[in-house]
Protein backbone atom coordinates (compact mmCIF):
# COMPACT_ATOMS: atom_id res chain seq x y z
CA UNK A 1 0.00 0.00 0.00
CA UNK A 2 1.48 3.34 -0.99
CA UNK A 3 2.62 5.51 2.19
CA UNK A 4 0.51 8.36 1.07
CA UNK A 5 -2.62 6.34 1.37
CA UNK A 6 -1.09 4.85 4.69
CA UNK A 7 -0.77 8.07 5.82
CA UNK A 8 -4.44 9.51 4.78
CA UNK A 9 -6.22 6.21 6.23
CA UNK A 10 -3.97 7.16 9.46
CA UNK A 11 -5.47 10.31 10.04
CA UNK A 12 -8.89 8.95 9.04
CA UNK A 13 -9.01 7.13 11.38
CA UNK A 14 -7.92 9.78 13.66
CA UNK A 15 -10.30 11.35 13.13
CA UNK A 16 -13.20 9.14 13.13
CA UNK A 17 -11.93 7.94 16.73
CA UNK A 18 -12.03 11.90 17.87
CA UNK A 19 -15.33 12.56 16.13
CA UNK A 20 -17.13 9.48 18.06
CA UNK A 21 -15.80 10.70 21.54
CA UNK A 22 -16.76 14.08 20.42
CA UNK A 23 -20.46 12.88 20.01
CA UNK A 24 -20.87 10.72 22.65
CA UNK A 25 -19.51 13.98 24.75
CA UNK A 26 -22.45 15.92 22.96
CA UNK A 27 -24.82 13.85 23.81
CA UNK A 28 -24.05 13.99 27.14
CA UNK A 29 -23.94 17.57 27.01
CA UNK A 30 -27.59 17.25 25.44
CA UNK A 31 -28.81 15.03 28.12
CA UNK A 32 -27.76 17.35 31.03
CA UNK A 33 -29.88 20.10 29.58
CA UNK A 34 -32.60 18.12 28.95
CA UNK A 35 -32.33 17.22 32.64
CA UNK A 36 -31.68 20.97 33.54
CA UNK A 37 -34.94 22.43 31.96
CA UNK A 38 -37.38 19.39 33.35
CA UNK A 39 -35.13 20.38 36.64
CA UNK A 40 -36.26 24.26 35.84
CA UNK A 41 -39.83 23.59 34.96
CA UNK A 42 -40.22 21.18 38.44
CA UNK A 43 -38.48 24.25 40.33
CA UNK A 44 -40.86 26.42 38.78
CA UNK A 45 -44.09 24.39 39.50
CA UNK A 46 -42.83 23.85 43.32
CA UNK A 47 -42.03 27.65 43.48
CA UNK A 48 -46.06 28.29 42.42
CA UNK A 49 -47.80 25.49 44.10
CA UNK A 50 -48.80 26.02 47.12
CA UNK A 51 -49.98 23.26 49.43
CA UNK A 52 -53.50 22.71 48.60
CA UNK A 53 -54.53 20.68 51.60
CA UNK A 54 -54.60 22.63 54.90
CA UNK A 55 -55.60 21.42 58.69
CA UNK A 56 -59.14 23.52 58.49
CA UNK A 57 -60.21 21.65 55.59
CA UNK A 58 -63.51 19.69 55.85
CA UNK A 59 -64.18 16.52 53.80
CA UNK A 60 -67.41 17.63 51.13
CA UNK A 61 -68.98 16.03 48.41
CA UNK A 62 -67.69 17.85 45.58
CA UNK A 63 -68.58 16.96 41.18
CA UNK A 64 -65.92 16.96 38.99
CA UNK A 65 -66.58 16.46 35.95
CA UNK A 66 -64.43 13.68 34.09
CA UNK A 67 -64.96 12.01 30.56
CA UNK A 68 -67.93 9.36 30.25
CA UNK A 69 -66.97 7.98 26.80
CA UNK A 70 -65.18 9.74 23.95
CA UNK A 71 -67.88 12.70 23.63
CA UNK A 72 -69.30 12.95 26.74
CA UNK A 73 -68.31 14.70 30.04
CA UNK A 74 -70.53 13.83 33.60
CA UNK A 75 -70.78 15.20 36.86
CA UNK A 76 -69.28 12.70 39.33
CA UNK A 77 -69.53 13.10 43.55
CA UNK A 78 -66.38 12.40 45.21
CA UNK A 79 -65.64 13.42 48.53
CA UNK A 80 -62.34 15.27 49.04
CA UNK A 81 -60.90 17.93 51.94
CA UNK A 82 -61.93 21.17 50.51
CA UNK A 83 -60.86 24.64 51.94
CA UNK A 84 -63.62 27.20 52.07
CA UNK A 85 -61.28 29.65 50.58
CA UNK A 86 -62.41 30.07 46.96
CA UNK A 87 -58.55 29.75 45.44
CA UNK A 88 -57.46 27.15 47.42
CA UNK A 89 -60.64 25.18 46.74
CA UNK A 90 -60.63 25.79 43.19
CA UNK A 91 -57.34 24.87 43.27
CA UNK A 92 -58.06 21.00 45.01
CA UNK A 93 -60.99 20.56 42.31
CA UNK A 94 -58.65 21.02 39.23
CA UNK A 95 -55.81 19.04 40.84
CA UNK A 96 -58.76 16.20 41.33
CA UNK A 97 -59.63 16.42 38.26
CA UNK A 98 -55.95 15.72 36.60
CA UNK A 99 -54.83 13.44 39.52
CA UNK A 100 -58.31 11.30 40.27
CA UNK A 101 -59.94 10.20 37.72
CA UNK A 102 -62.22 7.13 38.41
CA UNK A 103 -60.30 5.28 35.50
CA UNK A 104 -57.88 6.30 33.05
CA UNK A 105 -60.32 6.39 30.35
CA UNK A 106 -61.88 9.16 32.29
CA UNK A 107 -59.42 11.23 31.67
CA UNK A 108 -59.72 14.81 30.36
CA UNK A 109 -56.38 16.04 31.16
CA UNK A 110 -53.13 15.11 30.41
CA UNK A 111 -51.83 13.46 33.73
CA UNK A 112 -48.65 15.28 33.75
CA UNK A 113 -50.91 19.02 33.45
CA UNK A 114 -49.68 20.99 36.11
CA UNK A 115 -51.68 23.83 37.51
CA UNK A 116 -49.47 26.56 38.37
CA UNK A 117 -51.09 29.09 39.01
CA UNK A 118 -54.89 30.42 39.94
CA UNK A 119 -56.34 33.63 40.54
CA UNK A 120 -59.83 35.06 41.17
CA UNK A 121 -60.23 38.89 40.02
CA UNK A 122 -62.87 41.24 42.04
CA UNK A 123 -65.55 40.64 39.24
CA UNK A 124 -65.49 36.98 39.54
CA UNK A 125 -63.25 35.94 36.69
CA UNK A 126 -61.29 32.75 37.65
CA UNK A 127 -57.28 33.11 36.04
CA UNK A 128 -56.15 29.45 35.50
CA UNK A 129 -52.85 29.51 34.44
CA UNK A 130 -51.27 25.36 33.41
CA UNK A 131 -48.31 23.79 32.63
CA UNK A 132 -47.31 23.60 28.94
CA UNK A 133 -48.10 19.72 29.26
CA UNK A 134 -51.80 21.16 29.18
CA UNK A 135 -51.31 22.16 25.90
CA UNK A 136 -48.69 19.56 24.82
CA UNK A 137 -50.92 16.10 26.02
CA UNK A 138 -54.19 17.14 25.00
CA UNK A 139 -54.90 15.50 21.28
CA UNK A 140 -55.36 17.64 19.23
CA UNK A 141 -59.38 18.20 17.46
CA UNK A 142 -61.98 19.86 18.41
CA UNK A 143 -63.94 17.57 20.53
CA UNK A 144 -60.99 16.44 22.64
CA UNK A 145 -60.26 20.39 23.49
CA UNK A 146 -63.70 21.20 24.17
CA UNK A 147 -63.78 18.29 26.73
CA UNK A 148 -60.62 19.30 28.45
CA UNK A 149 -62.01 23.19 28.89
CA UNK A 150 -65.78 21.80 29.48
CA UNK A 151 -64.33 19.42 32.59
CA UNK A 152 -62.70 22.73 34.15
CA UNK A 153 -64.99 25.02 34.02
CA UNK A 154 -68.07 22.74 34.70
CA UNK A 155 -65.64 21.33 37.65
CA UNK A 156 -65.24 24.99 38.78
CA UNK A 157 -68.66 26.31 38.01
CA UNK A 158 -70.14 23.07 40.17
CA UNK A 159 -68.34 23.77 42.94
CA UNK A 160 -67.41 27.66 43.30
CA UNK A 161 -70.41 29.84 43.14
CA UNK A 162 -68.36 33.05 43.29
CA UNK A 163 -67.12 32.56 39.85
CA UNK A 164 -68.26 34.28 36.45
CA UNK A 165 -65.71 33.47 33.70
CA UNK A 166 -62.63 31.32 33.24
CA UNK A 167 -59.72 32.02 31.36
CA UNK A 168 -56.88 29.28 30.96
CA UNK A 169 -53.19 30.62 30.38
CA UNK A 170 -50.58 28.25 29.60
CA UNK A 171 -47.29 28.78 31.34
CA UNK A 172 -48.09 32.68 32.71
CA UNK A 173 -48.73 33.43 29.11
CA UNK A 174 -52.14 33.77 26.69
CA UNK A 175 -52.05 31.39 23.74
CA UNK A 176 -53.90 31.52 20.73
CA UNK A 177 -55.58 27.94 21.10
CA UNK A 178 -55.41 25.04 23.73
CA UNK A 179 -54.55 22.33 21.06
CA UNK A 180 -54.63 24.08 17.66
CA UNK A 181 -58.66 24.91 17.82
CA UNK A 182 -60.35 25.99 21.15
CA UNK A 183 -59.88 29.80 20.84
CA UNK A 184 -58.21 30.58 24.42
CA UNK A 185 -57.40 33.93 23.75
CA UNK A 186 -61.43 35.24 25.63
CA UNK A 187 -63.07 33.57 28.36
CA UNK A 188 -65.40 31.19 29.23
CA UNK A 189 -68.57 31.68 30.80
CA UNK A 190 -69.42 30.29 34.55
CA UNK A 191 -72.29 30.27 36.23
CA UNK A 192 -74.18 32.05 33.59
CA UNK A 193 -78.30 30.65 32.66
CA UNK A 194 -77.17 28.57 29.81
CA UNK A 195 -79.51 29.20 26.45
CA UNK A 196 -82.05 26.66 25.77
CA UNK A 197 -80.73 24.04 23.02
CA UNK A 198 -77.12 24.65 23.46
CA UNK A 199 -75.86 22.26 25.89
CA UNK A 200 -72.44 22.03 24.64
CA UNK A 201 -71.76 25.63 25.58
CA UNK A 202 -69.87 25.75 29.19
CA UNK A 203 -73.12 25.93 30.98
CA UNK A 204 -73.66 22.33 29.26
CA UNK A 205 -72.20 18.85 29.82
CA UNK A 206 -72.79 16.66 26.84
CA UNK A 207 -73.05 16.00 23.83
CA UNK A 208 -76.16 15.04 22.04
CA UNK A 209 -76.17 11.91 19.99
CA UNK A 210 -78.89 10.06 18.51
CA UNK A 211 -77.78 6.77 20.57
CA UNK A 212 -78.04 8.19 24.17
CA UNK A 213 -74.69 7.33 26.51
CA UNK A 214 -75.76 6.47 30.20
CA UNK A 215 -74.48 9.19 32.48
CA UNK A 216 -73.73 8.95 36.21
CA UNK A 217 -75.80 12.18 36.89
CA UNK A 218 -77.93 13.28 33.69
CA UNK A 219 -77.65 17.13 32.90
CA UNK A 220 -80.77 18.73 33.19
CA UNK A 221 -82.81 18.21 30.35
CA UNK A 222 -83.51 21.04 27.89
CA UNK A 223 -86.40 21.04 25.85
CA UNK A 224 -84.26 21.74 23.08
CA UNK A 225 -82.01 19.19 23.02
CA UNK A 226 -82.82 15.35 24.82
CA UNK A 227 -79.48 14.13 24.25
CA UNK A 228 -77.03 17.17 25.53
CA UNK A 229 -72.94 16.42 24.77
CA UNK B 1 -68.58 32.33 -2.64
CA UNK B 2 -67.83 28.89 -0.77
CA UNK B 3 -64.97 28.93 0.93
CA UNK B 4 -63.54 25.95 2.17
CA UNK B 5 -60.87 25.49 4.65
CA UNK B 6 -58.82 22.18 5.19
CA UNK B 7 -57.47 22.72 8.42
CA UNK B 8 -54.15 22.41 9.92
CA UNK B 9 -51.25 22.33 6.96
CA UNK B 10 -47.18 22.54 6.86
CA UNK B 11 -45.58 21.73 9.23
CA UNK B 12 -48.92 21.29 11.40
CA UNK B 13 -50.04 17.71 10.87
CA UNK B 14 -53.40 17.95 12.85
CA UNK B 15 -54.48 14.74 13.96
CA UNK B 16 -51.88 11.79 13.70
CA UNK B 17 -53.37 8.75 13.14
CA UNK B 18 -51.87 5.17 14.24
CA UNK B 19 -50.90 4.30 10.73
CA UNK B 20 -49.32 7.27 9.86
CA UNK B 21 -52.37 9.35 8.66
CA UNK B 22 -52.31 12.87 9.37
CA UNK B 23 -55.75 15.13 9.74
CA UNK B 24 -54.15 17.87 6.98
CA UNK B 25 -53.83 15.60 4.32
CA UNK B 26 -57.33 13.93 4.85
CA UNK B 27 -58.79 17.43 5.28
CA UNK B 28 -57.28 18.08 2.04
CA UNK B 29 -59.00 15.08 -0.11
CA UNK B 30 -62.37 16.01 1.42
CA UNK B 31 -62.07 19.47 0.60
CA UNK B 32 -61.19 19.00 -2.55
CA UNK B 33 -64.48 16.63 -3.37
CA UNK B 34 -66.12 19.17 -1.67
CA UNK B 35 -65.08 21.88 -4.06
CA UNK B 36 -66.30 19.35 -6.95
CA UNK B 37 -69.84 18.72 -5.91
CA UNK B 38 -70.49 22.81 -4.73
CA UNK B 39 -69.13 23.20 -8.33
CA UNK B 40 -71.29 20.93 -9.73
CA UNK B 41 -74.19 22.79 -8.08
CA UNK B 42 -72.98 25.73 -9.44
CA UNK B 43 -71.42 27.19 -6.79
CA UNK B 44 -68.52 28.93 -6.70
CA UNK B 45 -66.07 27.64 -4.43
CA UNK B 46 -62.56 28.65 -3.26
CA UNK B 47 -59.90 26.53 -0.65
CA UNK B 48 -57.93 28.32 2.21
CA UNK B 49 -55.57 25.94 0.58
CA UNK B 50 -54.88 23.59 -1.91
CA UNK B 51 -51.34 22.12 -1.05
CA UNK B 52 -49.05 21.23 1.74
CA UNK B 53 -49.30 24.53 3.19
CA UNK B 54 -50.23 26.25 6.30
CA UNK B 55 -52.34 29.69 6.22
CA UNK B 56 -52.31 31.56 9.27
CA UNK B 57 -56.20 31.72 10.71
CA UNK B 58 -56.37 35.37 10.00
CA UNK B 59 -55.14 34.44 6.40
CA UNK B 60 -58.06 31.92 6.25
CA UNK B 61 -60.49 34.48 7.55
CA UNK B 62 -59.37 37.07 5.02
CA UNK B 63 -59.54 34.92 2.50
CA UNK B 64 -63.42 34.81 3.23
CA UNK B 65 -63.46 38.32 4.38
CA UNK B 66 -63.07 39.23 0.44
CA UNK B 67 -66.14 38.07 -0.93
CA UNK B 68 -69.31 39.34 -0.53
CA UNK B 69 -71.59 36.58 0.33
CA UNK B 70 -69.50 33.73 1.34
CA UNK B 71 -69.79 31.02 3.35
CA UNK B 72 -66.80 29.50 5.43
CA UNK B 73 -66.64 26.09 6.11
CA UNK B 74 -63.51 24.67 8.32
CA UNK B 75 -62.94 20.81 8.02
CA UNK B 76 -61.31 18.74 10.67
CA UNK B 77 -60.75 15.07 11.65
CA UNK B 78 -60.78 14.55 15.23
CA UNK B 79 -57.98 12.58 17.15
CA UNK B 80 -61.12 10.93 19.56
CA UNK B 81 -64.61 10.28 19.26
CA UNK B 82 -66.61 7.67 17.83
CA UNK B 83 -65.66 6.55 14.15
CA UNK B 84 -68.13 7.17 11.62
CA UNK B 85 -69.39 10.22 13.44
CA UNK B 86 -69.56 13.84 12.54
CA UNK B 87 -69.90 17.40 14.56
CA UNK B 88 -70.77 20.81 13.34
CA UNK B 89 -69.72 23.63 15.68
CA UNK B 90 -70.35 27.42 15.14
CA UNK B 91 -68.80 30.30 17.36
CA UNK B 92 -69.77 31.33 20.41
CA UNK B 93 -68.43 34.14 22.49
CA UNK B 94 -68.21 35.14 26.05
CA UNK B 95 -71.87 36.64 27.10
CA UNK B 96 -71.52 40.33 27.09
CA UNK B 97 -73.41 39.62 30.67
CA UNK B 98 -70.94 37.64 32.26
CA UNK B 99 -67.92 39.09 30.50
CA UNK B 100 -68.74 43.09 31.34
CA UNK B 101 -67.87 43.62 27.44
CA UNK B 102 -70.30 45.59 25.90
CA UNK B 103 -70.70 43.51 22.40
CA UNK B 104 -71.57 44.37 19.37
CA UNK B 105 -75.01 45.08 18.30
CA UNK B 106 -76.77 41.86 15.94
CA UNK B 107 -77.11 44.81 12.89
CA UNK B 108 -73.57 46.92 13.34
CA UNK B 109 -73.60 50.34 11.30
CA UNK B 110 -70.29 50.58 11.40
CA UNK B 111 -66.95 49.31 11.75
CA UNK B 112 -66.64 46.01 14.01
CA UNK B 113 -63.34 44.72 14.98
CA UNK B 114 -61.28 42.07 13.77
CA UNK B 115 -61.51 39.56 16.79
CA UNK B 116 -64.88 39.74 17.09
CA UNK B 117 -65.97 39.57 13.10
CA UNK B 118 -67.98 36.50 13.86
CA UNK B 119 -70.42 38.15 15.76
CA UNK B 120 -72.77 39.95 13.60
CA UNK B 121 -72.99 36.05 11.84
CA UNK B 122 -73.22 34.20 15.05
CA UNK B 123 -77.43 33.42 14.45
CA UNK B 124 -76.98 32.42 10.92
CA UNK B 125 -73.99 30.29 11.71
CA UNK B 126 -75.47 28.39 14.06
CA UNK B 127 -78.38 27.89 11.76
CA UNK B 128 -76.68 26.42 9.22
CA UNK B 129 -74.65 24.51 11.54
CA UNK B 130 -77.88 23.12 13.04
CA UNK B 131 -79.09 22.21 9.11
CA UNK B 132 -75.95 20.26 8.43
CA UNK B 133 -75.84 18.38 11.87
CA UNK B 134 -79.21 17.46 11.08
CA UNK B 135 -78.40 15.93 7.39
CA UNK B 136 -75.05 14.16 8.74
CA UNK B 137 -77.01 12.41 11.85
CA UNK B 138 -79.15 11.17 8.73
CA UNK B 139 -75.93 9.69 7.10
CA UNK B 140 -73.64 9.06 9.54
CA UNK B 141 -75.75 7.19 12.78
CA UNK B 142 -74.62 8.09 16.13
CA UNK B 143 -73.34 11.71 15.30
CA UNK B 144 -75.12 14.60 17.03
CA UNK B 145 -78.56 15.40 16.68
CA UNK B 146 -77.77 19.58 17.01
CA UNK B 147 -74.25 21.76 16.36
CA UNK B 148 -72.40 22.87 19.29
CA UNK B 149 -71.56 26.60 19.56
CA UNK B 150 -68.26 26.62 20.92
CA UNK B 151 -64.73 29.38 20.66
CA UNK B 152 -63.68 27.48 17.53
CA UNK B 153 -60.54 29.99 16.83
CA UNK B 154 -60.70 29.65 13.29
CA UNK B 155 -64.37 31.14 13.03
CA UNK B 156 -64.04 33.70 15.25
CA UNK B 157 -62.88 36.25 12.25
CA UNK B 158 -64.64 34.98 9.64
CA UNK B 159 -66.97 37.88 8.57
CA UNK B 160 -69.62 35.67 7.20
CA UNK B 161 -71.90 32.32 8.28
CA UNK B 162 -69.08 30.02 9.42
CA UNK B 163 -69.12 26.89 10.58
CA UNK B 164 -66.47 23.96 11.60
CA UNK B 165 -67.13 20.28 10.70
CA UNK B 166 -65.31 17.26 12.21
CA UNK B 167 -65.40 13.72 11.45
CA UNK B 168 -64.66 11.04 13.61
CA UNK B 169 -61.88 10.03 13.86
CA UNK B 170 -58.69 9.78 12.71
CA UNK B 171 -57.90 6.14 14.94
CA UNK B 172 -59.98 4.36 11.94
CA UNK B 173 -57.77 1.32 11.29
CA UNK B 174 -58.44 2.21 7.33
CA UNK B 175 -57.57 5.66 6.21
CA UNK B 176 -60.04 4.99 3.44
CA UNK B 177 -63.25 4.65 5.69
CA UNK B 178 -62.17 8.50 6.35
CA UNK B 179 -61.98 9.22 2.59
CA UNK B 180 -65.45 7.30 1.91
CA UNK B 181 -67.62 10.15 4.59
CA UNK B 182 -66.11 12.42 1.81
CA UNK B 183 -69.26 11.61 -0.37
CA UNK B 184 -72.07 12.35 2.11
CA UNK B 185 -70.62 14.67 3.97
CA UNK B 186 -70.33 16.88 0.58
CA UNK B 187 -73.86 15.90 -0.27
CA UNK B 188 -74.82 16.65 3.30
CA UNK B 189 -72.87 20.26 2.76
CA UNK B 190 -74.61 21.26 -0.18
CA UNK B 191 -78.16 20.66 1.07
CA UNK B 192 -77.69 22.69 4.22
CA UNK B 193 -76.42 25.11 2.11
CA UNK B 194 -78.92 25.37 -0.06
CA UNK B 195 -81.79 25.16 2.54
CA UNK B 196 -80.26 28.04 4.58
CA UNK B 197 -80.08 30.65 1.09
CA UNK B 198 -82.85 33.23 0.95
CA UNK B 199 -85.59 32.17 -0.48
CA UNK B 200 -85.67 28.90 1.08
CA UNK B 201 -88.31 28.32 3.69
CA UNK B 202 -86.24 26.87 6.32
CA UNK B 203 -84.10 29.92 5.62
CA UNK B 204 -84.90 32.99 8.04
CA UNK B 205 -82.28 35.58 7.14
CA UNK B 206 -80.60 33.91 4.46
CA UNK B 207 -76.58 35.11 4.32
CA UNK B 208 -76.41 38.22 2.61
CA UNK B 209 -75.22 40.22 5.43
CA UNK B 210 -71.79 41.40 5.27
CA UNK B 211 -70.61 44.02 7.59
CA UNK B 212 -66.86 46.02 7.49
CA UNK B 213 -63.92 45.17 8.92
CA UNK B 214 -61.49 46.51 10.85
CA UNK B 215 -58.09 45.39 11.77
CA UNK B 216 -57.60 42.69 9.35
CA UNK B 217 -54.13 41.83 9.03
Amino acid sequence: MPRNLQITLAILAVAVIIGLISLRGLQNHVKRLAQTTTTEEQARRDLLKPSTSSPTDVPAEAKIFWANGPEQIVPIRVVLPLSAEPVKRARQLIDALILQPPTPEQRTLPDDATLLGFYILPDGTAVADFSDTLSTGTPSGILSEMQAVNSIARTLESNVSSLRRLKILIHGQEVDTLAGHVDLTGFFDLNSSMPAGLPNTPGGVSLPTSQPAPTAEPPTPSPAAKHPR
Amino acid sequence: MIVIDPAHGGTDNGAQGPNGTVEKDVVLRLARQIRSDFERQGFRVVLTRNDDSNPSYEDRAALANAYRDAIFISVHVSSTGKVGTAHVYSYQFPSPAASGDAGVSETPKSLITWEEAQRPYLDVSHRLANLLEVELSQRFPGSALISTPFAIRELRSVSAPAIAVELSSISVPDPNMLVAMGAPLSNALVRSVQMLRPGNPLSRNGSSMKTQVAGAN
